[in-house]
């Protein structure tokens, strides 16, 4: 029986996708000051996820304040009216609950996963930090050392880590995406009281984010509770959305980058793609997967494996809520050129403008979709947060089950089309990161020449 | 289908912990409030059991049937890693498991990879230095299980070790070599090894240029014969599959695989090192220094177990902790602070560690101190204790979401021969952790007078405030020693 179910399940992957892929149910309501609220029941495990996104990021920072939405972040868990300075995660922890916050360009998102009874706990905690944050200096610059320690951790201290803040600063036009979303290190040491109580009060209101609830319980009680801990918080004005509008990008731009502490050069490149609400975003996804998703991928065959010339390659849709990166990073094997890898990734690239790709690697594409689709049914947590986001970014908290379908019906034809539409070389920005000081000098004179 | 979880709910007289609203409290870092709306109640969970049964070839299956999704795990534990290898032979270990889905059967590195690409599958074997075992696991959709078992039995049975997939291994091993000493955290893991375990194999976390240079496919052929057998193998399975029908396939795919896996080398634990040492690794640049506080400690079926899992939650372990209150959100000198303890067949150290920017060095190790010298010397307060061991005991919940987590907590169960109702008994022996316990084995486990420190940052910046905290060895960061000017 299993290997007549395979059979099929082969042949319909070859003649063309399976018409369904598992879907998350869920409630979509508004409260009437704005907070959306999303339930999905889940009782497989007696716990529960919650996620609540703001629609707020390093897009929405002032030149001058780099690094504000992440550090508002941390300010987050420092106390409000009826909760003490770090008593929000003291309290999950010690009931047997994770939690944890993150900011990136596009929103930030707060979430928890506890024991399914200790739903009050954590929706009284989001809510009275919604509602009455406590803003004093003595929170700002606590936290100012702590997100300062994450940059040294994150980008000062790593091989590669200036790299990464400067690919984004040329590639972008648009001051939203151009600056990193940790911040310039001035800038952080910029930001005052009064930067945080106008943020919190134009952005942090419940008509500007989302709350996501997933696991053990029981929809229609959920948003009662939900009713009685953020109903009575009042709607602000609707923050002016960020520009995000990017100008064709007319040439390629290049940098060469010196690293103290790379050891091995590094060649990365990206290519502007439309915002992901964009209908190529599905084959973009797909290409890259065939592109550099994997050891089956053609750059791993080809650069790691056959040619030799690089240690590691991979390929990877950055998708945002506006213009968004297909991004291709490699690391350059000692005794090869940054040079060499680079051709290497051209070469395959064009070969993506001039023949299709073939069924088997279309078939291997959608069976990952299929698994990835079916693996993200798994965690509350997962869902909670897809659900969450989607809604935030992309005003489609559904996405997470109809994007994997549109992946899946992505044609070789659709593939050749998105790799002529944005694999231009004019549409590329390469930052080639080399060693300022090799550690061994017969890698240094090899690998330095530029 | 579902699998309904049996509850229990433990009321908070038998936890003995009622919030009620008070006065503001403090704790280093924290000010609580006490008006959290709290359920006093701690849900125990009852952790699956597997059904268990021993295949003809002498493979020990562990099934845990659950059709929540259509996908099944797999792992296998073989009870050998690089603790085995020859001497001479560094590294032998680690080469074969790579080796073995570069070639098995009859496909070759590239169609076995793509094969396991159209099920939408994967296939891994991890040989980690100084473990216990080897592990294989494969993970599918349930429909595609037999195909996947399939290159499952290539790998064990079947492996090809060609020679130019060998050649090339090599070459990116040797690259991965200077990539990873850009990495502070392995230096400092590294050199921790080297003094935590200098007398034998568990001192490498890696093997070295030298060796990867000497292994032969002879090397793999034989090591591969030797060890890779089901005698003493755990096969854990969990997903939507029957016992009867994988022990079937299992038997039926792995009829030829025979023979027991020969003991390990006995390797004891040992007693903590005395005495104060800093070991200083040079990385030159660097904004933070990388510092790792240990010693040795206790392995995993050490009685004092529970209790050290008590006393670390208090003193290091997540963000409620005594370490992260104080040096993260007190002092405000790292992103992250921590403390663990690594209890193994055949590893048995406590870490403390954090990155911290270079000019705080000194005080973040005063602070670290402080902490280490204030649980050994203070009964934990009775709130904290309680705390501590209701987050531990609560927590348990947030484990049974993942398939793949009790597969792995099942397995690691069974290899250290843990009864059958360990996760049944693990809350109550938490909850009989007394104030007294708690500050017995931080006495005899977190050290203090015999500290050994793991400093990895920029040499010329921390030697002098380093100097304090006990005689300084100094080394580059290719690991060689700095003879002193």
């Amino acid at each position: 029986m299993l290997r007549f179910l395979f059979l099929v399940t082969s042949a319909l992957l070859a003649a063309g996708p399976p018409a369904t892929l598992p879907r998350i149910k869920f409630s979509d309501t508004r409260l009437p000051n704005g907070l959306r609220v999303i339930v999905s029941e889940d009782k497989y495990a007696p716990v529960f996820s919650i996620a609540v996104s703001y629609n707020v990021g390093s897009r929405d920072e002032r030149m001058g304040r780099t690094g504000f939405a992440h550090l508002f972040e941390h300010m987050m868990f420092k106390g409000s009216d009826k909760v003490g300075p770090g008593e929000h995660f003291v309290t999950i922890f010690n009931n047997g609950g994770n939690m944890n916050g993150t900011t990136n360009t596009d929103r930030t998102l707060y979430y928890e996963t506890l024991p399914k009874n200790q739903l009050d706990l954590s929706l009284f905690l989001e809510s009275d930090r919604m509602r009455s944050l406590a803003i004093t200096k003595e929170n700002l610059d606590n936290q100012r050392n702590a997100v300062q320690e994450e940059r040294r951790l994150a980008i000062d201290n790593q091989p590669y880590g200036p790299s990464r803040e400067k690919l984004t600063e040329l590639a972008y036009d648009s001051f939203a995406y151009k600056h990193s979303v940790i911040g310039s290190m001035a800038d952080l040491n910029a930001a005052t009281v009064d930067d945080v109580r106008d943020f919190f009060k134009t952005y942090y209101a419940p008509n500007n984010a989302v709350v996501a609830l997933v696991g053990d319980l029981n929809t229609a009680e959920t948003i009662a509770k939900v009713k009685k801990y953020f109903g009575d918080i009042p709607r602000q004005e609707p923050p002016k959305p960020a520009d995000l509008t990017e100008p064709p990008q007319q040439a390629e731009r290049r940098l060469d980058m010196d690293d103290k502490l790379a050891r091995l050069p590094q060649v990365v490149m990206v290519y502007k793609t439309p915002p992901s609400a964009h209908a190529d975003t599905a084959a973009l996804n797909v290409m890259a997967q065939i592109v550099g998703g994997g050891q089956s991928s053609r750059l791993y065959q080809k650069l790691v494996k056959e040619k030799e010339v690089a240690t590691s390659v991979f390929a990877f849709p950055m998708e945002r809520g506006g213009p968004g990166l297909f991004y291709i990073a490699a690391t350059v094997r000692p005794g090869k050129t940054p040079k060499e890898v680079e051709g290497q990734i051209s070469e395959e690239l064009s070969r993506l403008h001039a023949s299709p790709v073939t069924p088997d690697e279309l078939k291997r594409a959608r069976a990952s979709i299929r698994r990835a689709a079916i693996s993200a049914q798994e965690s509350s947590l997962t869902r909670a947060i897809n659900l969450a986001d989607d809604a935030v970014i992309y005003n489609d908290p559904g996405r997470m089950n109809t994007e994997p379908q549109k992946e899946l019906y992505a044609t070789a034809a659709d593939i050749e089309r998105v790799a002529k539409a944005y694999l231009r070389t004019s549409n590329r920005t390469v930052v080639t990161t080399v060693p300022a000081a090799a550690p061994s000098p017969a890698s240094a004179k090899k690998d330095g020449a530029k | 289908m579902r699998i309904a979880i049996p509850l229990l709910l433990i009321s908070s007289a038998t936890v003995g912990l009622a919030q009620e609203a008070q006065q503001p409290q403090s704790m280093k870092g924290v000010v609580r409030k006490n008006l959290v709306p709290v359920s006093t109640n701690v849900l125990i969970v009852k952790f699956p059991r597997p059904v268990e049964r021993r295949l003809k070839n002498g493979l020990q299956l562990l099934n845990l049937e659950n059709h929540r999704l259509p996908t099944v795990s797999l792992a296998l534990v073989m009870p050998f890693s690089s603790l085995s290898e020859p001497a001479e032979k560094i590294g032998v270990a680690d080469c074969v498991a790579d080796m073995l889905t570069l070639g098995a059967g009859s496909r070759d590195a590239r169609q076995f990879v793509e094969r396991l690409g159209e099920l939408g599958a994967s296939l891994n074997v991890q040989a980690e230095f100084g473990a216990r075992s080897t592990t294989v696991t494969a993970s599918s959709l349930s429909e595609n299980l037999d195909a996947v078992l399939d290159l499952l039995s290539d790998v064990l049975l079947r492996p090809t070790f060609p020679q130019d997939e060998l050649d090339k291994w090599k070459t990116r091993q040797l690259s991965q070599l200077q990539q990873v000493r850009t990495n502070p955290g392995f230096l400092a893991q590294e050199r921790m090894h080297q003094v935590l375990y200098g007398a034998d194999a568990r001192k490498y976390i890696i093997t070295n240029a030298e060796a990867i240079r000497a292994i032969t496919r002879d090397d793999l052929v034989s090591f591969h014969k030797t060890y890779y057998r089901p005698g003493g193998t755990l096969a854990g399975v969990a997903g939507d599959v029957s016992t009867a029908a994988i022990a079937t396939r299992l038997e039926k795919i792995l009829a030829a695989w025979e023979g027991a896996v020969p003991p390990s080398p006995k390797l004891p634990l040992e007693q903590p090192i005395a005495g104060k040492k800093v070991y200083l690794i040079n990385r030159p640049n660097s904004v933070q220094t990388a510092l790792s506080l240990a010693n040795r400690a206790i392995g995993r079926l050490d009685p004092d177990y529970e209790a050290v899992q008590v006393m670390n939650r208090v003193l290091g372990a997540g963000p409620a902790s005594r370490l992260f209150r104080n040096i993260r959100e007190d002092k405000g000198f790292t992103y992250g602070v921590g403390s663990a303890f690594t209890a193994q067949a055949f590893k048995n150290h406590f870490a403390a560690s954090s990155s911290v920017r270079t000019a705080v060095t000194g005080p973040a190790l005063d602070e670290f101190l402080k902490e280490f010298e204030d649980i050994r010397s203070r009964p934990v307060p009775k709130q904290e204790l309680e705390e501590a061991k209701r987050a531990i005991v609560a927590g348990y919940a947030l484990s049974l979401e993942n398939q793949g987590n009790v597969l792995r907590q099942t397995l690691l169960r069974r290899e250290y021969g843990l009864p059958d109702d360990y996760f049944d008994t693990y809350p109550a022996k938490i909850m009989a952790i007394t104030a007294e316990d708690v500050q017995r084995v931080a006495r005899k486990y977190v050290p203090v007078d015999n500290l050994q420190i793991f400093a990895v940052g920029e040499a010329d910046k921390i030697r002098e405030v380093l100097a304090k905290f006990g005689p300084i060895e100094e080394f580059t960061a290719e690991g060689a020693p700095v003879k002193a000017p």
